[in-house]
């Protein structure tokens, strides 16, 4: 089956500015959306730029499950070791702009809500993880995708609208 | 909105990617060439108008065109080369007694030239001097556009001499002509206005290498430059990202007025096709008030309609997406590989690479 061709996901920020993830790296997070029955959940950590002079964010990099990582029906266990590698490598190669923005996993549902252990997990990487300005979290539900933001010291977590 | 002001600051520059022509380094060639022109003509011209035995008739000259205007641009390899316009005005009517036919004053100018280069040719607008220039035959040219002066003729204008070898008497002509009264409409509303006339200047040089990247040079398929300039000067607005600081939109400045020339297109009588059709007309503002595109064929004007919708696609969607990298690709595509597109990191501002620690989702 073919899938129809995948465009570019563009979601707005409620202070201006928007967040770009390209085609081609969603269509990576979408080759694990749960649409199987009995297919586990998967995710990984979001790289990109903060992009001169604007408000906007590109995703330009994702990691996908590697060994190390579990994956349910209804969980994923991300490692960090293997997914900090690529994130190193990535930022080299990218001449120090391609930073870390956060993480995406998938949910075996059409339209997406973050769990109870999304959210607290998603608190706690405010607290410990290190970044630039904010966290963006994206869910790969089933029928749509959908981004969370937070700023660091807060816990206010934005759903940011796609744009059409 | 990407932006991509630093793209098309570099693609304007005269350094070596840019489309601007040097004012010191080709545009002095083409100057010292013309005054060259210039003098050969003031020493021969007494002779060959002696040998046939008319009354001897002193050029003036006047900088015309893009050089004038300053809106040249770099031409693209293979194409007709740069070129400078000079006006040469002569104190002699263009009827009654003694008045030459068109053809015969361009070829006395020819006659006085002779030798000069190993090409020159009489075209119907112009007696044009070509030279070589590292090998290539017509590197670059001189446009000799022959006038029939103000002060011979009873209604006191300018008239141009067209028309070329092989052309009957009746497709030879003197034709009104105003180029100085024409730069005059185009800059006089930016006489207070520096900011809005060096954007009038990039925006014409941006169209111009859009026309030249994108229309193929043979036969007269493209929209001629003068008339890209009159649909500017219609279409125009001077365009800030940041009004209070000046601080230049050219993006926002294309856009405007490519979508004024697209909403400009109809269904109209095209007075000398003498046919009806969609096209866009670029009226002179001043003698003789014709349309530039008049001898556009309708088949050209819907290609030119079709580019310009793709123009309008390119620029668009530039100013839809966030990633320079991204838009400037997009723009590269219309405008031409001079076109520059930053490295993505180029794009971004540095920052640490980040930590994520291990993790549960649910
Ligand atoms: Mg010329
Ligand atoms: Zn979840």
């Amino acid at each position: 089956m073919n899938e129809p061709e995948q465009q570019d996901l563009v979601f707005y920020r409620s202070g201006g500015g928007r967040v770009k993830v390209p085609a081609a790296v969603l269509s990576v997070m979408q080759s694990y959306a749960q649409h199987d029955p009995v297919a586990t959940e998967a995710g990984g950590v979001m790289m990109g730029r903060y992009i001169a002079s604007s408000n906007d964010v590109v995703i330009d990099v994702v990691t996908e499950p590697m060994p190390g990582d579990r994956r349910t029906r209804y969980s994923f266990y991300r490692d960090k070791r293997r997914h900090q590698a690529a994130m190193d490598a990535a930022w080299e190669a990218s001449g120090h702009t391609c930073t870390y923005l956060g993480e995406w996993h998938t949910h075996p549902e059409e339209r997406p809500t973050p769990s109870e252990i999304d959210i607290k997990g998603w608190n706690r990487r405010l607290c410990q993880d290190q970044f630039d300005e904010e966290l963006f979290f994206l869910i790969i539900g089933t029928h749509e995708p959908r981004m969370w933001a937070a700023k660091s010291a807060t816990t206010t977590w934005e759903p940011l609208k796609i744009k059409k | 909105m990407a932006n991509v002001q630093t793209q098309f600051d570099t693609f304007h520059s005269d350094k070596k990617t840019g489309i601007r022509l040097g004012r010191f380094k080709k545009e002095k060639q083409l100057r010292d060439k013309r005054n060259v022109i210039r003098r050969r003509l003031k020493a021969n011209l007494p002779g060959v108008f002696a040998k046939y035995g008319e009354p001897n008739l002193v050029p003036k000259f006047k900088d015309q065109g893009s050089y004038k205007m300053n809106t040249g641009i770099k031409p693209l390899a293979g194409g007709s080369g740069y070129d400078i316009d000079q006006g040469v005005y002569f104190e002699t009517p263009k009827d009654g007694e003694g008045a030459y036919s068109p053809l015969t004053l361009k070829k006395r100018v020819e006659e006085a030239l002779n030798g000069l280069t190993d090409t020159i040719r009489i075209r119907r607008p112009c007696v044009t001097v070509f030279y070589k220039e590292n090998g290539v035959e017509e590197a670059y040219h001189v446009d000799l556009a022959i006038y029939s002066a103000r002060g011979s003729n009873s209604d006191g204008k300018d008239y141009l001499a067209v028309g070329r070898v092989g052309d009957s008497l009746s497709e030879q002509e003197w034709k009104v002509s105003d180029p100085a009264g024409l730069q005059h409409e185009l800059f006089r509303r930016f006489e207070d206005d520096t900011h809005g006339r060096q954007q009038f200047r990039r925006i014409m040089r941006f169209m111009k290498r859009w026309k030249d990247v994108n229309f193929s040079s043979a036969g007269n398929g493209a929209p001629r430059g003068i008339g890209l300039t009159l649909n500017a000067h219609y279409g125009f607005t001077p365009t800030y990202s940041d009004w209070l600081n000046r601080t230049r939109d050219d993006l926002g400045a294309l856009r405007k007025l490519v979508d004024d020339m697209l909403s400009r297109f109809s269904h109209q009588y095209r007075e000398k096709r003498q046919e009806w059709g969609r096209c866009l007309i670029a009226k002179l503002p001043v003698e003789p008030v014709s349309d530039v595109y008049e001898n556009m064929t309708l088949v050209q004007m819907t290609s030119f309609e079709t580019k310009l919708k793709d123009l309008k696609a390119a620029l668009d969607a530039a100013h839809e997406e966030s990633d320079p990298h991204e838009a400037c690709k997009g723009l590269q595509k219309v405008f031409g590989s001079d076109f520059p597109v930053p490295a993505k990191s180029d794009t971004a501002r540095k920052a640490a690479a980040g930590a994520a620690s291990s993790g549960l989702s649910g």
